[in-house]
Formats: structure tokens, sequence, C-alpha cells
């Protein structure tokens, strides 16, 4: 790689009110290369993406950035978008009830006489998908697309404003296995297109099947750039954490006590449906155990959590039982109140109150144990965050800190930290580690841990293998709503439960 | 940020010292005690119907029917009363009653048939209206027969005795104090003198106003009944939404209800009973405004929804819930009832006062998004 890079930045400094957050970073991307960017939360990733997007303007930082060896002073977005720049954000930016074409060229359709030109429009959004061998109908409306097709779309966008250099922020965090393979090999195809990627995710496995370099960032700082051909995952999260990590899944099985949840001949349907989604499904979780749930995204892990809390779905059939007594009728009230929690995937939308305070957070599940009649005893609330806070070793300046602007490591242990608190004999994790640094991810199995030597039940979902089996004492793998395959810790190897997952099990 | 912050919290004591100064310059009679008697006795409804709508608005949701339903309720009662001679304790608890199924009613259809309460209650409104003019017949109907007095016209015409103002003050002197001493206590030593200097200030400051106060009214007739009332109810609500389950689950609903239900937090039980105390405070309002006005008439209760809101938000309640406190909504209230009593005294035109409102109702929402964004 002797050619000149395509982008270029040097001796980056940038400074926030009392923050530095980027301190001399130097990072370089050459033509057609997809170079990753890892670290934890808070190492200056976004910054330094915003920083090459326009998004901090020239004059916000030291340093200088070139590109194709010319100097660049970017004053706005526009500024770098004419460089030839694109940034694709983690939160889409398309408009869902317009078809894919008009999202394609809003802020810039053609017009003829002072109106839209629709046949050119519809037209060059259909050469632009041939292009990039893209099979989508230029008029189907952007609702109705998933969510791996929404984020083609944005890259499409990006690229008919004639990018040289993609930046993609997390793009696969939303999306499905199948949907992430072809995003990976969109992205393959456009790197022998000699179009430069830089391209940032907490997936490892990821950017070993993409990245051809890896640069690594910690507090601010360029850590090390590697070849990914001469380097591993272990290294690479070493750089991220700082320290030598032995053990990326601590595990420490005890052994599992009498059954607290028993489920048999479970089948249930969406709401407004009558087709079983969920189909007998049985299991039984014991006190300290982990019991993991694979299975590929719609495969029913998220439905069957959420059932069993009473908040998705109709029951059809089968009986649940908890702690010995039947569970019917069930909502996530009267679930806490009998000893199951959930913490769900999606922490922002289902798990936290963003606008108030950690504090507030901590304590909404268990209100009715905080204080006598309606009055909340608010010396004892105060008390009892402290404690949780202190044994989740939330980060923050205190417990009055808006929950919105943590980091997504602190957010997560703030909803374990409200579902503790309601003090549950069963605990549902759907993907905890979701989104999370390494350094948080490990502090959430030490609270597994922690969890199980106190004789209570974790149900894991994960979509992650490597974790699913480092965690978990037992797997159930589920396939288009039913068990596919039963495993033990010993049983368990990637190509079991894949195949497990695709419904080609043996067992 | 901190300024800005402490900008927004400050903006509505400014923008009230700034109104009061205006009327206070062009008019003599503004901080006459007479006057100031009057304003309180109107800031009372203004004010218990915006602290009843802050509660729903903190869930997210609104209340459009209020100002139809003070003039049904208060007309129900003034027909029970004068047409069919019931006692007026009687006509009033009936009232009341009816108040609080209809509101129970309509929460629950806002929560079980999932309809927007934007719709359910702008249904209300224009159903409450027809009502009310069939019940007094589009005629007006007085509160008490003829001259004569009762429980319902006593409700605005009732002043405290003078010596049982000061009482009064004294107790609430005492209650907003001894937390604050005991609080005080327990910080000995512990926390830092700012805290303790702090607390002193705040009960030393809270007493004065409230000696100050009662002075003032007793200088006219004494403390107006109505403002009693308002007192009781307001420190009921900041209670409720402070102290208890059900208030930190008005804030979390309206924060963010989805995390709300998955919390555990009972979502539908909240709502429909942040309703029913609407119900309950639209009944008392509406006792309130049809005694001020001497008879139910058909335009009692007219537009008192949009003060209300207009109350709300200037207080520094959020639209989209999980924000605001029951003392932004008093003194949002009291800017609101403030602006009306001045412009009435200036003799302004109707079309005047109007758009007046109007505008202030706009630039302290303004005021508020350019002093939120941080």
């Amino acid at each position: 790689m002797n050619l000149e890079p395509v982008l270029r930045a040097e001796g980056i400094t940038k400074r926030f009110p009392g923050v530095v957050a980027l301190s001399g970073v130097t990072f370089d991307l050459a033509p057609g290369e997809i170079h990753a960017l890892c670290g934890e939360n808070g190492a200056g990733k976004s910054t330094l993406i915003k920083l090459l997007g326009g998004l901090h303007p020239h004059g916000s930082y030291e340093g200088e950035l070139t590109v194709s060896g010319r100097p660049a002073r970017f004053g706005s977005v526009a500024d770098a978008e004419k460089a030839g720049i694109a940034v694709i954000c983690q939160e889409l930016a398309l408009v869902p009830e317009m078809t894919a074409a008009e999202n394609l060229f809003l802020g810039s359709e053609p017009t003829r006489l002072g109106l839209i030109d629709w046949d050119r429009v519809y037209a060059e959004a259909k050469a632009l998908f041939e292009r990039f061998g893209v099979r989508l109908d230029p008029r189907v409306r952007t609702s109705d697309l998933g969510t791996g097709q929404q984020q083609l779309i944005e890259i499409l966008k990006a690229l008919r404003k004639d990018s040289r250099v993609l930046i993609l922020d997390e793009p696969t965090a939303a999306l499905t296995e199948t949907e992430t393979a072809v995003l990976i090999g969109i992205l393959k195809d456009l790197r022998a297109r000699g179009i430069s990627c830089v391209y940032i995710s907490h997936r490892l496995e990821e950017v070993f099947a993409l990245a051809d370099r890896i640069t690594v960032l910690r507090d601010g700082a360029t850590v090390a750039t590697l070849d990914r051909r001469a380097t591993d995952i272990h290294a690479v999260i070493c750089h991220m954490v700082g320290r030598e990590i032995r053990d990326l899944f601590p595990r420490r099985a005890s052994a599992p006590g009498r059954t607290l949840l028993r489920v048999s001949g479970l089948s249930a349907a969406a709401g407004g449906s009558t087709a079983a989604f969920l189909k007998g499904v049985s299991f039984e979780a014991r006190a300290g155990e982990v019991l993991g749930f694979g299975g590929l995204m719609g495969a029913g892990r998220s439905e069957l959590l959420m059932h069993l809390f009473g908040a998705w779905g109709r029951r059809l059939s089968g009986t649940v039982e908890l702690l010995g007594l039947p569970l019917e009728s069930v909502t996530p009230e009267t679930a806490l109140g009998r000893g199951l929690a959930l913490v769900t995937e999606d922490r922002r939308r289902y798990g936290l109150v963003l606008e108030h305070p950690i504090g507030f957070n901590l304590s909404l599940s268990s209100l009715k144990k905080l204080g006598a009649g309606l009055l909340i005893d608010r010396r004892l609330e105060a008390e009892k965050n402290e404690e949780q806070a202190r044994a989740l070793r939330i980060k923050a300046a205190g417990l009055d800190v808006r929950v919105g602007g943590l980091s997504g490591g602190n957010q997560q242990k703030v909803v374990l930290g409200r579902v503790l608190m309601a003090e549950p004999s069963v605990i549902f994790l759907d993907e905890p580690t979701r989104g999370i640094d390494v350094g948080a991810k490990i502090e959430v199995y030490e609270i597994i841990n922690s969890l199980t030597a106190a004789g209570k039940a974790v149900v894991l979902v994960s979509s992650e293998l490597p974790e699913l089996m480092g965690m978990s004492d037992r797997i159930l793998m589920l396939h288009d709503g039913r068990i596919a395959g039963a495993f033990t810790k010993a049983e368990a190897t990637q190509e079991g439960l894949l195949a497990a997952a695709m419904g080609h099990a043996r067992n | 940020m901190d300024n800005k912050k402490l900008l927004r919290d400050l903006s509505p004591v400014i923008a009230l010292a700034l109104i009061w100064g205006v009327f206070a310059a062009l008019s003599p009679h503004f901080l006459t005690p007479r006057n100031l008697s009057m304003l309180m006795i109107e800031l009372s409804t203004t004010a218990l119907l915006a602290l009843g709508m802050f509660m729903i608005i903190l869930t997210g949701h609104i209340d459009l029917s209020v100002g139809s339903g003070v003039g049904l309720i208060g007309g129900v009662a003034s027909v029970l009363i004068t047409q069919h001679g019931w006692p007026a304790p009687a006509a009033l608890l009936l009232a009341f009653l009816a108040a609080m199924v209809l509101w129970t009613a309509m929460g629950s259809v806002v929560v079980k048939q999932k309809m927007p309460s934007f719709i359910i209650t702008l249904g209300g409104l224009l159903v409450f209206k027809g009502l009310f003019w069939l019940v007094i017949r589009n005629s007006t109907v007085p509160v008490a027969p003829g001259g004569s007095w009762n429980l319902y016209s006593l409700l605005t015409t009732y002043y405290l005795p003078h010596a049982a103002g000061y009482a009064g003050a004294v107790l609430c002197a005492a209650g907003f104090c001894w937390p604050r001493v005991l609080a005080y206590r327990r910080a000995a030593g512990a926390r830092d003198a700012a805290v303790r200097e702090r607390s002193f200030l705040e009960c030393f400051v809270i007493a004065q106003a409230l000696f100050l106060f009662v002075l003032l009214m007793n200088r006219f007739r004494g403390v107006p009944l109505p403002v009693v009332i308002l007192g009781v109810s307001a420190v009921a609500v900041s209670v409720l939404t402070r102290r208890t389950r059900f208030g930190r689950y008005l804030y979390a609903i309206g924060g963010n209800e989805e995390a709300a239900v998955m919390s555990g937090v009972p979502v539908s039980r909240v709502i429909i009973g942040a309703y029913a105390i609407m119900g309950a405070i639209v009944a008392l309002t509406g006792f309130m405004q049809t005694a001020y006005s001497g008879a139910s008439t058909t335009t009692v209760g007219e537009l008192m929804e949009l003060d209300a809101v207009a109350a709300c938000v200037i207080g520094g309640t959020s639209l989209k819930g999980g924000r605001g406190t029951a003392l932004g909504v008093l003194f949002g209230a009291l800017i609101m009832a403030s602006l009306l009593n001045g412009m009435t005294l200036l003799a302004v035109a109707p079309e005047f006062k109007f758009i007046a409102r109007g505008l202030v109702l706009s630039l302290a929402v303004w005021l508020d998004t350019r002093l939120s964004r941080t």
C-alpha cells in the first residue's frame, strides 16, 4: 500500500470544554481500503469520524486533514461531501413514507421547468441500483423495506454523490445475519471498485471478516494500526482495553438447584394473528444456572421472553410455572411482582426513561418496596440507589445525572440495576451486551456470575455465539418458534449450534 | 450553560415581576388590597384547573374538555338547587360525583381504546358544551335562589376572619419549615454550611411571604375561601407528584411509556387515575367559577381549558410529558390570571385581551425552547 492515501489525518487534537476528546490522532486511508476503527465507548471514534465528515469544522481542532495529498479544510458537512467523503450514521436519515428513489434524491431532485422530473428520478435510481447489483424496486415505500435494505439506500445515496470515501458508524447494529452478509458483500464489491471505507463496529468478528487494516483508539489517542492478516481478535481487544484480558467469558458455573421456571408446550401468537409464532416450547430454568437461548433473528427468542414477561402476544396453549405456581394472564407489573424480570434488547426504547436521572430509573420497578402506603421514603430510596450503583459500578458524577447522557455500558448497568432492585428470582437477559464495549461486557458477565451464585436463574438470549457458548451452562437453539436443539456447555460447538439454528439439527 | 438553566427556571418569576411592574405603573388600582383580593380569587380557579391539567400533561396526554366541564358541572349544581330545590351540599356532592364518573370514563376510553386523548377530549368539549346548554336551557340559573346565600354561593364570597388568616399562616409556615428543621438537624456537621444556610433562608422567606399575604388580604376582607381551597389542592398535587408512587409513574409514563410498561408501572390505572382526579378538580373549579359569576350562564368556563394548558406550558411543563413542577404551574397560572386582571382593570378591549394572552403564551414557549437548548 504505497499509494497516496485518499484521506489522511495527522496529529489531530480536539478539545471540548473540560475534556480532550482526541490527542494527536493519526489515521490514514488508502484508496480501495477498508479500514476499521476500534475502541471502547468514549475512546474518540465518533469525534474522529465527525471531524472527517465535516461536522467539527476546520479551526475547531488542531492538526491537519489531507484529501489525496491536498490539505482539506472542511467548514461543513457539505464541504466534506464535495471532497467525496460521506458519513453514514447509526440512525438512518430516511423519510419512511417516501419511496426508495425519492429518498435517494431527497434535497437534490432533478427538475424541469421548476417541477420535479419524476421520470428522471426513477430512471436514474434504477440505473444506480443496477450498477451496484441491488435488486430493489425504486418505487417501493421505504418503510416497507427491512433495516438492511434501508441501510443500502443510505449507502447508495452517498455513492450517488460520487463519494470516494464512505464512513460507516455501526452499520450492522440493527441488521440480521443475512442482511449483514449482504452488506459485507457490497462493501467488498465497492472496495474492488476503488472506494475506500472507514468501518466502525463493536463486533470484532465482522471487523476481521472485512477490514484490511485496524486502527485502535483508546482515551482519544491512536494506540495501534494493525494489519488484519498479522493480528488477531485477542490482540485488538487488549489494545482496546489497555490491559491483558485473560478470560473474555469469565463464567463461574455453580451447581444448579431447584427448578424456578417451568414452561411446557407453550404456543403463542402475535396479537391480532391466529397462527402460532411460538410452537410447543418447553424448558426449565434452574436456580444457579445460566440457560442460553440462541437462534437466528426472527426465530422467536425475544418473543419468547417477552411473552413469558407478559409483554408480547397471546397464549394459545401450554403452561408456565414460576416458583411452583402457575403464571397466567401475566403483565409486566405482575411478572415483576412474582419475581420474574426482563432486560430487553432495546434499552433506550424499553428500558430507560432517558430524560430522567439515574436514581429515578433505578428505583422505578421497586417503588412499592420503598415506603409505606402512598408516600415514597426518599431517604430509603436514595440509600438503595446508592447501594445498587456501587454494586454495579455505575460510573457517573452522581445519581441525579440524566441517564440519556451515559455511555451504552453504563445505561445497560442502570437497566440491570433497576431490574435487580426488584429482587427477582428469574432474570431474562435479552442481548445484554449489545452495543457496549469490551470492558463493560466483562462487567455484565461478572454480574451474571454473582446472580447465579446468589441462587437466581438467568435466561440469556444472545446473537453472538462465542458469548452464548462462553456464558451459558446449557444452550437451547430456537428455529422458527420451536426448540431445534439442546446442548450442554461441553457439547456445544459453533457448527452444531448453527446447524440447529438453521433447523438442520440431529438431536 | 448553568446560567441558561437558571434563567429558564427563573423566567416565570421574571415575567411575573415585569407584568406586575407594568400594570402597577399604568393603574394605581392594580396593587390595592381590593384588586389583589379579586386577583387571588380569579387565580384560584385558573390555577386549580391548571394543576389538574398538569398531571394529565405529565403523562403526555391532554384534556381539552375541562372548560366545558366547568360550565356543565357548575350548571348541574345550579339547576338542582334553584329549579329542583335541592339543598346545596347534596347538589354539590352529586355534581362532584358525576364529574368523577365522566372523567374516569373518558380516561378509560383513552387508555383501553387507545384513542388519542386530543380527539376524545375534543369530543368531550363539544358534548359537554351541548349538555351544559341543555341543562340550563340557555338561560341564566343563579347559584342561590333570589338574594339568599348557601354553601354554593359562599364558595367565593366567604372570607376567613382575620385571626383565622394569621393562624393559617402560622400553620402553613410551620408545615413548611418543620421538615427543613429536621433536615437541618440531620445535616448538622455532616453537610456543608451552604445547604443549611439555604434551608434557613427558604424558611425565612416563605414565612415572611405568608404573613405579608395575610396582612394584605386582611386589609380588604380577609383571606378568600378559594385561596384556601387552592392552597390545600396545590400542596396535595405537589406532594402527589413529588413524593408518591403515583406521581413518579406520571413522570415515567410521560418520559417513556414503553419503558414504563416494561418496568412494571401500571400505566392504564395511573392514566385513568389522573383523569379521575381531573374530574374532581373540574367539579371544584366549576363550583368556584360559577359561584364567582353568581349564576350559570352559557359562557361560564369558556376557553378555560386553554388558560389551563397555557399556565402549564408557561410554568415549564413539557407538552410531550415527563417534565414540569406544580410550583411552576402555579406561577404560570398567576401570570395568566394577572394578565387578564390587569387588562380588565385598564379596560382593554376584549379583542386585544385575546391577542395579548396569545402572544404571551407563544413568547413563553419560544423562550423555553430557546433556553432548553444546550
